[in-house]
């Protein structure tokens, strides 16, 4: 083993595309998010800094840890999250090309992407305090609930490629820009379930303030809500990367430097929408979304998977 | 050493996150508090978030004199905070125990309970003392 073997996939897992890429772009689209919310509310908003200054703020602090919950899954379970979601960001491309792409990886990514989602609910589980539990349980029961539809949404481009590699959905979708217009349902789709996959309005249910405190991560503080909130703005990062290669056609063939450019505008721009969603809708109540998503979202998908199908037997 | 000290002291400042409590006040002073959270006030551009848990928080803002009922929650709530907390008493009956003062239902001011880093008087206390009051206690932790 050379030194050379070891040195690059090091720093592609702690600089770039990794921990140190994600946690600042992360930062700095929580504050984009946050700032967008606040101009739509007519507000002036939080300054740039503002994550920045939280993230350190809740280092320093104290970290309460319960008496009655399991100490070391409680510890871990914040860089479980940023673990994997870290890996999942390894498989999607930000450059024309994913660092490791191979046949099959948008459904090992989706499968990361659900990893995080688990250690909310062993967070609120482990805690044992009852509003961090019902928080767990809900976690879970939305999990069910956005799941299904953000598969099939993400079948659709997969179907048309005629193919499971990520690197080459995005390359055909950007060799064939009409048939995104035909995929306009089912980028909605993806973008409105990625809304509950990352507990933001009108599906943070899970954490619902007016209702179970702080849902989940309730017992949580100091550091380790520091590391949880890194993990869910890094999510945000790769949920948006992850959609962006797969419907919007990646970096759109550019190389080097301006691929990197192409990337960032686009993921901004997904996290715009994010955002947008969050400001123009209330919280719904569990069994609301449950039947929006297995009622309205799941069939819509399915339609689009139907169409998509028609597509390439017609195109061939 | 020192640059560190300044950065948790600055990110300190920046980021006072919030929990609400009413100690027993007529609900005059909570009005007001969530006013000065609305867009019209807009708290978050000092960096200010309400928060549901005081696990979450680091200032606890209590409206009203302490009742001798609530008086053993209100400590338990203090202790749940982490390290380092701090405590606003909004409104004349939390200042002192205002009209309440002297019942026999209660203690009198929330400094009798926990302690207390800044006091906003007024009956109920504008929005704009409390945004005041939040401020200049963010800036005194300078020193
Ligand atoms: S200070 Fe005035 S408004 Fe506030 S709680 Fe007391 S009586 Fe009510």
């Amino acid at each position: 083993m050379t030194l050379d073997s070891v040195l690059s996939p090091l720093f592609f897992i702690l600089v770039f595309p990794g921990f140190f890429f994600l946690s600042v772009y992360g930062t700095f689209l929580e504050w984009v998010d946050r700032k967008c919310y606040a101009l739509m509310q007519n507000r002036i908003g939080p300054p740039i800094y503002q994550p920045v200054a939280d993230f350190i703020k809740l280092l320093a602090k104290e970290t309460i840890i319960p008496k009655h919950c399991d100490t070391a899954l409680f510890k871990t379970l914040p860089f479980f999250a940023m673990a994997s979601v870290i890996t999942a960001m390894l498989l999607v491309p930000v450059w024309p090309q994913a660092l490791f792409p191979f046949q099959g990886d948008l459904v090992v990514i989706i499968y990361l992407l659900t990893i995080p989602t688990m250690t909310f609910f062993l967070a609120g589980w482990s805690s044992s305090s009852p509003f961090a539990t019902i928080g767990a349980v809900r976690v879970l029961t939305q999990l069910f609930a956005y799941e299904v539809p953000l598969m099939l949404a993400l079948l659709g481009p997969a179907i048309l490629a005629g193919s499971w590699n990520i690197t080459e959905i995005s390359k055909f979708m950007f060799q064939n820009p009409l048939l995104l217009i035909v995929q306009i349902p089912g980028f909605l789709i993806a973008v409105i379930t990625l809304q509950g996959k990352l507990e933001r309005l009108p599906f943070d249910i899970p954490h619902g303030e007016t209702e179970i405190v702080g849902g989940a991560f309730t017992e949580y503080s100091g550091g380790l809500l520091a590391f949880f909130n890194l993990a869910i703005d890094m999510e945000m990062v790769v949920g948006a990367a992850l959609i962006n290669a797969v419907f919007l056609g990646g970096s759109m063939g550019a190389d080097g430097i301006l691929a990197i450019v192409v990337f960032l505008g686009k993921t901004t721009f997904i996290v715009l929408l994010l955002s947008v969603l969050k400001a123009i809708m209330a919280r719904i109540r569990i069994e609301q979304m449950i039947n929006f998503c297995w009622k309205i979202l799941a069939p819509l998908s399915l339609i689009q998977i139907a169409m998509n199908i028609a597509l390439k037997i017609r195109i061939g | 050493m020192k640059i560190i000290t300044k950065l948790i002291t600055w990110s300190q400042m920046k980021s006072p996150w919030i929990i609400h409590f009413n100690s027993g006040a007529c609900n005059g002073c909570d009005i007001e508090i969530l006013d000065a959270l609305t867009p019209k006030y807009d708290l978050e551009r000092f960096g200010v978030l309400l928060k549901g848990t005081p696990r979450h928080a680091d200032v606890l803002l209590v409206s009203g004199s302490v009742s001798r009922q609530i008086h053993k929650r209100l400590v338990r709530i203090y202790e749940q905070m982490p390290n380092p907390k701090f405590v606003v008493a909004i409104g004349a009956c939390a200042c002192s125990g205002g009209v309440f003062d002297g019942c026999y239902s209660t203690l009198g001011g929330v400094d009798k309970a926990i302690p207390v880093s800044a006091y906003i008087p007024g009956c109920p206390a504008k929005p704009e003392a409390i945004i005041d009051g939040m401020i200049k206690l963010l800036a005194s932790l300078k020193e």
